[in-house]
């Protein structure tokens, strides 16, 4: 590989592509900081039930009382007192894109949002700053009984079913985030799909942030009853800015016995974005959760999805692709715990690193007592592009039975010499050759993603190639 | 490093430890080194369970059993080796007066001798007591150069209180005629012995070396608190095994460091079976170009012992290689812990680095730990780890018993199998076969 460096990659087409910003005109905005008397203050906005209310004034207790973690890395820049934590954008959420003020309509057609719905999906939810802008579900969906709601509207509509599920996947005790996100959750998704229903598109969400200094604390709660099936993508961007933003999400799936649920994430927020997000799945009795999980975008992203899998049968499949580029570390990963007898598990991880980037995998495979004849492999390949860029892979396992079978795999490598030759000896530009192993190498988990995804991932990868070798 | 439960006092054994180094003519600087390392393990204190390398392994049993601990306990008198205890002769076999031989009793070294041909050669094998009086031109930038004087509490302690340890110095272009064997020996309980031995090939120099921990069983607890550094200059190779075999009362914690020069190789077995609980950190640091490390080593736990090991490839310079392959076994309610991590280093181009555990697990309340870590900070490079748990494979088993052999003896020979390509590695045939017994009583 070439010496030189490469200057173009992905992240300097991002602000011409998405690093633009809309004028600030919330209708609402909290102070700067955090405080008791925020929390209150969102819960009041939404005119919520006091038990949610006093959920969120407990969650934050737990926040401010928990120590930042000591591992993984570096958080101390975090201010969290010059965060806004609720950024109301409008005063009602649309059901059509007509009723979406013009300023964000444009964004989000400019993001290609509109066009999406009408040729891919079941479905969308296009959450701007702090609030859902826009939801919009197939009416034969509807009339199945599907729910698709902003996670606001879930807790107001269907508040019996919400409250059943709410925090009971991660509670806010869990982590410092999960905490902070249960005390000034806003927006995300509320997902329901009855017994039998495949919903055969996937339903999408769409998070954008566009206020400086802005947090954003999407909650997601999905629940997917007995034998059906859903899929459903989210996407993330935010303008650049020279100060940083934080989005801390938390999102808790149920897939019930015979369930399947896919989740897929394309996490493309700009560089000055801290992505600390929980994300968690129970899948019970010959269920299915499977995660696709591409972390681009952020400054700093840590999260590891996980699958608990709670009876016989379940498997959990986790698949994930990170790329860091100049100053961007990934720090992602997935966890699979394994609590019922014959149980499986698979988690692909592939993560690249470019121009001083530090991408990573860290997970978990744990075995709990009884749960025997499980079975687990996991694959982690990095690429490391030049030598200023890093790779970390820090897998652990715990395994507390004795008829299992475990496997682990790491290799951490460049771009072959041999395969650049093979290539160029065929006519191929360098450049070209190393975007095509790239593509290749990433391969595996690009083909999972919906077919509009796959080409814009290719696209982004061959981008960012663009000049890194010769 | 007073915790209230204990009466036990880190400045009183230091001022100890301290006056008895000063009567047996230790350098100043080596003095002084005692008296810094027990300023940090005053600051430091027990290792906190919020310590990554802590979290899995709980020393807290000993912690509370300190003040009943005698770091000075003195060796019985020895006068030649019949003195020794009959299980330290017996494995010594034939071979006394044959090869160089130190043995550390307690918490003094009580024979060194070096055969007549690696005198001849100016090879120099002696406790590190007599080093630090004769050779100290020798360990004066060696004695705490790899083992960080406040990596952790106890490695600062142990640096506090050192007692004992052995010296073993190959001249430049010398191949040591025959082996060394180091032996730690523990009589009984209530002991704290704390042995840190340096190892020094010179440049093209070639040596074989083995370092064997023994003990008899006793009810109490006992703690050995060890370190060993290992210097391979240019070119040098040196075959070292590190075997330990304490009895069941023995809490071990040791660090074992080796520095790897230009073009040197370093060949490392280490096998872990004895012992209640036991932590040992085994790294290296390949600091010259094309140098090479190999490391097998095996762990075979039963009862309720715990194992935590702590491995680190650390590829400093470019062009080396290095291959580790750790393997487990376990029964009845053992645990263990394998912790290891490759670092590749900004500028090490060209590493070829391997890293494997594999874990067979006997018995369903028997756990085993991986966690193999990779932090590289250059691109040319080819890195791979991999790791399995599992128990015995059920078609092997079947293969055999299918062929008349009782359940045990099928299940006997898979484990003896799996651990048999490190075995074969351990360049003395005695102990080779002394192992393979070890692992047959421990299989039942």
């Amino acid at each position: 590989m070439s010496t030189e460096t490469p200057n173009l990659d992905l992240r300097d087409s991002y602000t011409e592509k998405y690093g633009f910003h809309d004028a600030e005109q919330s209708v609402f905005k909290s102070r700067r900081g955090l405080d008791r008397e925020i929390v209150a203050q969102i819960s009041d906005m939404k005119g919520e039930p006091a038990w949610m209310r006093d959920y969120r004034l407990k969650a934050l207790e737990i926040f401010e009382k928990k120590p930042m973690p000591t591992w993984g890395p570096d958080l101390s820049t975090i201010d969290f007192q010059n965060i806004y934590y609720y950024v109301k954008p409008t005063s009602e959420e649309s059901k059509s894109w007509d009723d979406v003020p013009a300023d964000m309509k444009r964004t989000f057609d400019k993001l290609g949002i509109p066009e999406a719905e009408q040729k891919f999906l079941s479905g969308v939810g296009a959450q701007y700053d702090s609030e859902v802008v826009y939801h919009k579900i197939q009416e034969k969906l509807e009339k199945l009984g599907v729910l698709f709601l902003s996670c606001d509207h879930g807790l107001k509509e269907h508040e019996a079913l919400f409250k059943q599920y709410f925090g009971t996947i991660i509670p806010s005790t869990d982590n410092k985030f999960a905490a902070l996100n249960s005390a000034v959750w806003s927006g995300g998704s509320f997902i329901y799909i009855p017994k039998g229903v495949h919903v055969d598109v996937p339903l999408q969400a769409y998070f954008r942030i566009n206020t400086k200094d802005m947090g954003q604390f999407e909650r997601t709660l999905i629940i997917v009853d007995e034998g059906a099936f859903v899929h459903y993508v989210e996407g993330c961007t935010a303008p650049t800015y020279s100060s940083d933003s934080l989005h801390s999400a938390v999102v808790e799936i149920i897939v019930k016995p015979g369930a399947r649920c896919r989740y897929t994430t394309i996490q493309n927020w700009s560089n000055n974005v801290y992505n600390l997000v929980t994300k968690r799945a129970v899948a019970y009795r010959d269920a299915t959760m499977e995660w696709v999980d591409g972390n681009l975008g952020s400054k700093i992203t840590q999260k590891y999805p996980s699958v608990y899998m709670m009876e016989p049968g379940a498997h959990g499949e986790i698949l994930s692709i990170a790329f860091a580029g100049k100053g961007q570390h990934q720090d992602a990963g997935g966890k699979v715990i394994h609590c019922a007898p014959n149980t499986s598990s698979k988690i692909i991880s592939k993560s690249i690193s470019k121009d001083g980037g530090r991408a990573g995998y860290r997970g978990l495979v744990k075995v709990q007592k009884g749960a025997v004849d499980s079975r687990s492999t996991v694959n982690c390949d990095a690429l490391i592009l030049d030598e200023r860029s890093r790779s970390d892979t820090y897998p652990y396992m715990e395994i507390e039975e004795d008829r299992v079978t475990i496997g682990h795999e790491a290799t951490v490598s460049k771009i072959g010499d041999e395969q650049l030759f093979y290539l160029q000896s065929r006519g191929i530009d360098k450049e070209e050759a190393a975007a095509m192993i790239v593509s290749g190498f990433i391969e595996p988990i690009v083909k999972e993603l919906p077919m509009e995804y796959a080409v814009e991932m290719n696209r982004l990868i061959q981008l960012q190639m663009e000049g890194s070798v010769g | 490093m007073t915790p209230a439960t204990t009466g036990f006092d880190i400045d009183t054994w230091a001022t100890t430890a301290l006056e008895r180094a000063a009567r047996r003519d230790e350098p100043a600087w080596a003095i002084a080194q005692r008296r810094a390392a027990s300023g940090n393990a005053r600051a430091l204190g027990f290792p906190g369970r919020e310590q990554e390398l802590w979290r899995r392994i709980d020393f807290r049993t000993l912690e509370q059993a300190f003040s009943s601990l005698d770091p000075f306990r003195e060796s019985p008198p020895t006068r030649n080796l019949d003195d020794l205890p009959p299980a330290l002769l017996e494995r010594l076999g034939s071979e006394a007066g044959r090869i160089g031989l130190v043995v550390q009793r307690n918490t003094g070294v009580v024979i060194e001798q070096t055969a007549p041909e690696l005198e001849r050669q100016g090879v120099i094998v002696c406790s590190l007591e007599r080093a630090l009086v004769r050779h100290a031109d020798k360990l004066r930038d060696r004695l705490g150069a790899l083992i960080a004087p406040d990596y952790d509490g106890y490695a600062a302690l142990g640096a506090a209180l050192r007692s004992g340890g052995a010296f073993v110095y190959v001249p430049d272009g010398v191949e040591a005629a025959v082996p060394i064997r180091l032996f730690h020996w523990l009589d009984g309980t209530g002991q704290l012995a704390a042995p840190r031995s340096v190892i020094v090939l010179g440049k093209n120099a070639r040596a074989t070396i083995v370092e064997e921990e023994m003990s008899d069983a006793a009810e109490d607890i006992a703690f050995h608190l060890g370190g060993t550094e290992v210097f391979l200059g240019d070119d040098a190779k040196l075959v070292y095994g590190t075997l330990q075999e304490w009895g069941g009362h023995v809490y071990h914690y040791s660090n074992q460091r080796a520095q790897i020069g230009r073009g040197a190789e370093l060949q490392w077995i280490q096998t872990i079976l004895g012992g209640r609980m036991v932590k040992t950190n085994s790294y290296f640091d390949l600091v010259g170009p094309g140098g090479q490390a190999f490391v097998h080593g095996f762990m075979f736990g039963d009862g309720r012992q715990q194992f935590h090991l702590h491995t680190l490839q650390r590829h400093l310079s470019d062009h080396c290689t290095s291959d580790l392959l750790i393997k487990g076994c376990l029964k009845d309610r053992a645990r263990s812990v394998y912790q290891g991590l490759i670092q590749v280093a900004e500028g090490a181009q060209r590493t070829d680095a391997y890293q494997a555990n594999r874990n067979l697990v006997l018995s369903d309340t028997a756990r085993a730990d991986s966690i193999p870590g990779l932090e590289i900070l250059a691109n040319d490079v080819r890195c791979t780890h991999g790791a399995t748990i599992g128990n015995v494979d059920p078609e092997q088993m079947y293969y055999l018993m299918a062929r008349g052999l009782p359940r045990n003896d099928a299940q006997r020979l898979i484990v003896e199998g799996f651990f048999a390509p490190v075995i074969d590695r351990i360049p003395l045939e005695g102990i080779r076969e002394h192992l393979r017994q070890v692992i047959q009583r421990k299989i039942g």
